[in-house]
């Protein structure tokens, strides 16, 4: 599983909102330009931003390879038919086409995730967010890293107490009904608990914010950003 | 020695108690991403992860619903691996394996539902709200899940649209069922706080 690995590679350097605009830029490039061309030079932009992490690629794929897998069957159901010839090349070609622009967005993301602490993306939220929404969304990110672990272990020790009393027997509705009417319950307790907390602490709209700023290297990765957002309108 | 005084703007009892629900109900949701109950025969496994964005609607209306969706896929943008089968990042978002309109839709699903159910930006008592709105707020919240998600696999795998429906088809009962225990689950009066 991909995720952050502290470094000192470029992408460790960038600040988290111009590698942001990048990732989005090119969803929407690779939206905007479907062509093989479009597909060779997203690629291109997916293998620099990997080596600028310092990732393998091969071992990036790897680790994507549940997601290529279901974008690779795509291609064999666009192409399949009810009747003769059972498989037409062509519409099996073009989805193989549009399933393979899906890879560099990836590969960006891998050298994001992998160079990008939770921390920095919060700062990034909220300083792109102004004012009060950003303020609950940073926080709420914070708290939803550190509360996720505990709620899945809720979650988990709910459906094996299920299964130790025969659970297992009963329809799908039932085990859905038990499992989820006691995991909420215990995610509410959990939250009138955190509510009386974050009163407790003096939960203010203007705390201070982790320290983030653009250095000179951030400039022309925001114009490769901006220059991929774009590109479509060209 | 200098002291530094500055005015601490706090924020409300009632804020900060809604805002705790959408902070526990995005971690539900991403716990109850990783769970599944597995189903006889070919039909796709049983997916708890709907019952977030219900609960986000129906618990805490448009607003605060919204933001607890907005905190699912931020935290997962963020590297947290909260999305189903643990996976993460903006390029899952984006894309995903086709369905990450799905998880968009979520997000609009759950502002839908809440807009419908409590017809305001406040969450009411949902004593107050019958149970057929209570139905139509969440039959409103599947229709954008599919109305969103449907054409995003379209695009991103280029399968054609009749096709990308045809492949999502076995999960609209599944998701009725889904949204007939949330509603059971509501009226039921599990949910009833002290």
């Amino acid at each position: 599983m991909l995720s952050y690995r502290p470094g000192d590679t470029l992408a460790h350097r960038l600040d988290p909102r111009s590698k942001l605009l990048v990732q989005f830029g090119l969803a929407v490039a690779v939206v905007g330009y479907s062509s093989w061309a479009g597909l060779a030079g997203a690629t291109a932009v997916g293998l620099l931003a990997v080596g600028t992490a310092r990732l393998s690629p091969l071992a990036v794929l790897r680790s994507y390879r549940v997601v290529l897998g279901v974008l690779a069957l795509a291609p064999l159901v666009a192409g399949g038919a009810l009747g003769p010839p059972w498989f037409r090349v062509e519409p099996a070609v073009r989805s193989a086409r549009l399933s393979a622009r899906v890879v560099p967005v990836l590969l960006v993301s891998a050298a994001y995730l992998t160079s990008t602490p939770v921390r920095e993306t919060r700062a990034a939220v909220q300083r792109t967010v102004p004012g009060k929404p950003g303020q609950l969304l940073g926080v709420g990110m914070a708290l939803v890293v550190r509360l996720f672990p505990v709620v899945l272990e809720d979650v988990r020790e709910v459906r094996d107490a299920i299964r130790a009393r025969g659970g297992e027997r009963r329809p799908a509705r039932t085990r859905a009904r038990l499992l989820t009417v006691r995991s909420l319950a215990r995610a509410l307790d959990r939250s009138d608990r955190l509510a009386v907390a974050l009163r407790a602490r003096c939960f203010a709209w203007n705390p201070t914010l982790p320290p983030l700023s653009f250095a000179r290297r951030d400039y022309p990765v925001l114009a490769v950003g901006v220059a991929l957002t774009l590109s479509p309108l060209l | 020695m200098s002291q530094q005084h500055e005015s601490v703007d706090l924020v409300g009892d009632e804020t900060a108690g809604y805002f705790a629900r959408a902070v526990l109900i995005a971690a539900l949701t991403a716990a109850l991403a990783q769970v599944s109950i597995p189903l006889p025969g070919t039909l796709p496994p049983f997916s708890l992860q709907p019952f977030g964005m219900f609960f986000a609607g129906l618990l805490l209306g448009p607003l605060w619903g919204g933001l607890a969706l907005a905190l699912y896929v931020l935290v997962g943008v963020a590297g947290a691996p909260v999305f189903s089968n643990g996976n993460a990042g903006p390029g899952y978002v984006l894309v995903g394996q086709g369905t990450g309109g799905f998880l968009i839709g979520f997000l609009v699903g759950a502002v839908v539902s809440g807009a419908v159910v409590h017809r305001g930006v406040e969450p009411r008592d949902l004593g107050d709200a019958s149970v057929p709105v209570q139905i139509a707020g969440l039959f409103a919240a599947v229709v954008v899940v599919y109305a969103i998600g449907v054409p995003w696999l379209s695009a991103v795998t280029g399968l054609p649209l009749p096709r990308a429906a045809a492949v999502m088809a076995p999960y609209v009962p599944l998701d009725l069922l889904k949204l007939g225990v949330a509603v059971a689950i509501v009226e039921g009066g599990h949910l009833v706080r002290g």
